[in-house]
């Protein structure tokens, strides 16, 4: 009977687990654009931190406190994902080589919490790209967006062709223009380690590499309700030890190392003798007084002082950080004449919102929610070509797509504010970068027939056609209208170089508002023919 | 007289460009009582479209019972009907109505949009009207959609990927809204015709204005051009700026040949348009008719003049 009680904690977990985990990933994995955010999305703990979202923070760090690290368990979806790699890795086992295949293992504190003190004071120091690469939720949106999305695009094609040989346009073609070497490598990566990780020793991931981890580690350590053992009922048969993923029992010492415990209630339930319960155990109350409890307090002061230790230890690494965070960031003034651009060094142009490349590399983890949400699928994940602190963050690629004039998603969706749009007027005066025309390489000049594609594209007619020679028009900018949204560059068929192109303002600029024209209104009474 | 001489030279025309070419010069006998190019003005679109279908025999005159029609509108921007970029939704809602009640078993519409497909036919309003009218609105976003057809009378296009509906279709109708045009200075019932193909980057890297005369010689004709003019964009096109830059000639035109149909568009557009285009700006219109895909010698056609 008590058995059951202590079921009823875990599959309370696994239940909570797929409300928060299944619609987030159906989120990263959609195309049609159609399915509301998932409230997962707002307790991811770093994106709330660079937005910041204040009461996220508090509720993550009032849930460590109180609970332990519920959080890795339930919310943070590169967790689950590792459970339901677990999991799949289990199928067709002993449990001997499945489930019950772990081990206790001592923690290795000073990777954990070194990397999480360089991961925040590179941070700090404005190099955000480690905590882009180790951040769990983000690491999750780069696989599901650039690795699971894609095949469920593909299948949906498969099934929109059958259909349509039956015709029956219900499902439409999508073509796959987002997923970028870069973006695809990135994904792999993050995969690939989820799954050895967790094949090899659990959620050594989320207990070594992940800065949340290690955060919320220093946090559960205090946590009121904590998984402790009953000497009295163990039988140190040790089957709770086999069952810990994130290797925190130690069967023979009887202890659980609440800083690295998840919170699975793997252990509890696996017990068959009610030897470890989920109780309320604070360190420093009276009641405290099993021997788990006791060892605590010396190891939470003891990592603590690791922790600072290697802070300081990092601290002599930050020139180093510091040089590689450091990118040239010149400002290019757009000159419509400009036929000197070096097109292989232009600087990316951040989405709308952003307000600049520094702010958007500052605050953008690369989650890639934007990338997948982007209508136009214009947002696609950088690789080196813009520095290693622009590394997997998404820059608008005009290569056969743009910005649209009215859209705001990318701005909607964003969870670390990294874009931010106040309105659509908002968007209408944020000039991100500026159409450079080279009359060299232009159609127009080069054959000498019409074209004119990139001003048809132009929303608000920065870009438009002016006489040239007999009855031909040639494209002509002007700068104060442009907010760089890459229609022109997108359409513009020349190539291998394109005859216009967006150059990016490093600081978004603010331009005028499109004037508000009067225009008669023509009236005829009779046919013009 | 003059019109019989028309007709004669354009069969002999025809005959002498063979089969490829016998769009509109064979279905005209059909209907040799109807004008050859209606204009109304002065009323709202379904009106208008119903003058005009009135005057040319009727809609029975070109959609058959048990036929598979394709519309073909303008939806190539993520633009408010109010902004005249796209079809009017009313039009093409109406004539949708008119295809079923002449016992087409299928209407559909698409086009091949500029902006985001989905957006375009959500805010031009077709996407609503073509559901409320009874028809299918399909996508036109990617290349799998599109077929290779061969163009032997064009004279620098050669062939080119077309949207399947369009070449399963038993009849078609090319619905455009008149329109300035940056590249192409006029955008109307040829112009109509990029929204069918795939590649139109070839069409603007090529010769635009002999790549639009071409594409009109596929030999699958539209039993019928619409142009909507109830609404123009009268500058700053395809897109418009503005809603300074629309104009309201509340006119429709009809007919089977494209050429005369966009030349005398260019009339209408000439009177309400603050730049005024010459017919050899728009360079397609003569191309069209040295390919011999119609006259843009309006005085010899028989014109039916609505007003409402």
């Amino acid at each position: 009977m008590k058995r059951k009680a202590f079921n009823v904690l875990k599959g309370l977990r696994v239940l909570l687990a797929i409300l928060f985990f299944a619609p987030l990933l159906l989120y990263f994995t959609d195309f049609s654009g159609n399915l509301p955010e998932p409230r997962g999305m707002l307790f991811q703990i770093v994106p709330a931190l660079l937005l910041p979202a204040l009461w996220v923070i508090l509720f993550n760090v009032v849930l460590a406190v109180a609970f332990g690290r519920i959080y890795c368990s339930v919310i943070c979806p590169a967790g689950v994902l590792q459970d339901v790699i677990n999991r799949l890795y289990c199928i067709g086992k002993t449990k001997k080589k499945g489930k019950m295949r772990f081990s206790y293992h001592p923690p290795v504190d000073k990777l954990r919490y070194g990397l999480a003190g360089l991961t925040l004071i590179a941070g700090g120091l404005g190099f955000t790209t480690l905590l882009a690469l180790l951040d769990p939720y983000s690491n999750f949106g780069r696989i599901a967006a650039n690795l699971f999305r894609p095949l469920v695009m593909w299948a949906n094609n498969g099934a929109s062709h059958v259909l349509e040989s039956m015709d029956n346009y219900s499902l439409y073609q999508v073509s796959v223009k987002t997923a970028t070497v870069a973006g695809v490598t990135g994904g792999a990566i993050a995969l690939g380690l989820f799954v050895g990780l967790t094949v090899w020793r659990g959620r050594l991931f989320c207990n070594t590499l992940c800065p949340v981890g290690a955060v919320l580690s220093l946090l559960s350590k205090f946590s009121l309700f904590r998984i402790s053992f009953d000497p009295a009922l163990c039988n140190s048969c040790g089957s709770c030890e086999r069952s810990c993923k994130a290797e925190a029992v130690d069967s023979k010492a009887m202890t659980v190392d609440a800083s690295r415990c998840v919170t699975c209630f793997n252990c509890t339930s696996t017990c068959p003798k009610q030897g470890l319960k989920y109780r309320f155990a604070p360190v420093f109350g009276k009641k405290g007084g099993s021997e788990t409890d006791e060892v605590k307090p010396t190891a939470t002061l003891g990592s603590r002082r690791q922790f600072i230790s290697t802070g300081v230890t990092v601290a002599a690494s930050i020139p180093m950080i510091a040089a590689m965070a450091q990118h040239e960031e010149t400002v290019v003034n757009a000159d419509p004449a400009l036929d000197n651009i070096d097109y292989d060094d232009l600087e990316p142009v951040t989405p709308p919102g952003s307000g600049s490349l520094k702010a958007f590399r500052d605050k953008c983890t690369g989650c890639h929610i934007c990338v997948v949400r982007c209508p136009t699928q214009v947002l696609r994940p950088a690789g080196f070509e813009f520095g290693l602190d622009y590394l997997l963050r998404p820059h608008c690629a005009f290569v056969s797509s743009y910005c649209n004039y009215d859209c705001m998603v990318c701005s909607e969706v964003c969870p670390s504010g990294a874009i931010s749009l106040a309105s659509v007027e908002d968007k209408h005066t944020t000039q991100v970068g500026v159409a450079t025309f080279n009359k060299n390489r232009c159609v127009v000049n080069t054959n000498g027939t019409d074209c004119g594609a990139c001003a048809e594209h132009c929303p608000t007619t920065a870009v438009h056609m002016v006489p040239y020679t007999g009855t031909l028009t040639i494209p002509q900018v002007e700068p104060e209208l442009c907010i760089g949204c890459g229609g022109c560059e997108s359409i513009c068929p020349v190539r291998p170089l394109r005859a216009i192109v967006v150059v990016s303002n490093a600081s978004h600029q603010r331009i005028e508002p499109l004037k508000e024209e009067e225009a008669e209104q023509i009236e005829a009474e009779e046919f013009a023919f | 007289m003059k019109r019989r001489d028309f007709l004669k030279t354009s069969v002999v025309a025809g005959a002498a460009f063979g089969m490829s070419l016998n769009g509109i010069e064979a279905s005209v006998p059909a209907v040799h009582a109807a004008p050859d190019l209606v204009a109304v003005m002065g009323g709202e679109p379904e009106a208008m479209l119903l003058k005009a279908l009135d005057a040319m025999g009727g809609i029975g005159s070109f959609v058959k019972k048990g036929q598979k029609i394709v519309i073909k509108p303008n939806i190539g921007w993520d633009r408010a009907p109010e902004r005249a970029a796209n079809t009017n939704p009313e039009l093409i809602g109406a004539l949708i109505r008119q295809c079923l009640s002449a016992g087409a078993s299928k209407v559909t519409v698409f086009d091949h949009t500029c902006d985001d497909w989905q957006k375009c036919y959500k805010s031009s309003g077709i996407e609503a009207v073509v559901k409320a009218a009874g028809g299918a609105i399909l996508p036109g976003n990617n290349e799998s959609y599109y077929k290779e057809v061969k163009l032997p009378g064009g004279t620098k296009l050669k062939s080119v990927k077309i949207h399947e509906a369009l070449i399963e279709a038993d009849a078609w109708i090319n619905v455009p809204i008149l329109k300035h045009h940056g590249g192409a200075k006029l955008s109307c019932a040829m112009k109509n015709y990029m929204g069918i193909v795939w590649d139109r980057q070839i069409f603007h890297s090529g010769d635009l204005q002999q790549y639009i005369a071409d594409i009109c010689t596929w030999d699958k004709k539209p039993v019928l051009n619409i142009i909507d003019a109830y609404r123009m964009m009268a500058k700053n096109g395809p897109q418009g700026r503005s809603i300074a830059d629309v104009q309201t000639p509340k006119q429709l035109l009809a007919s089977r040949n494209i050429v005369a149909l966009d030349t005398a568009a260019l009339a209408v557009f000439n009177q309400f348009a603050p730049q005024k285009l010459d017919m050899a700006a728009v360079g397609h219109i003569g191309h069209g008719a040295s390919l011999k895909l119609g006259s843009t010698e309006l005085s010899k056609l028989n014109i039916e003049r609505i007003k409402m």
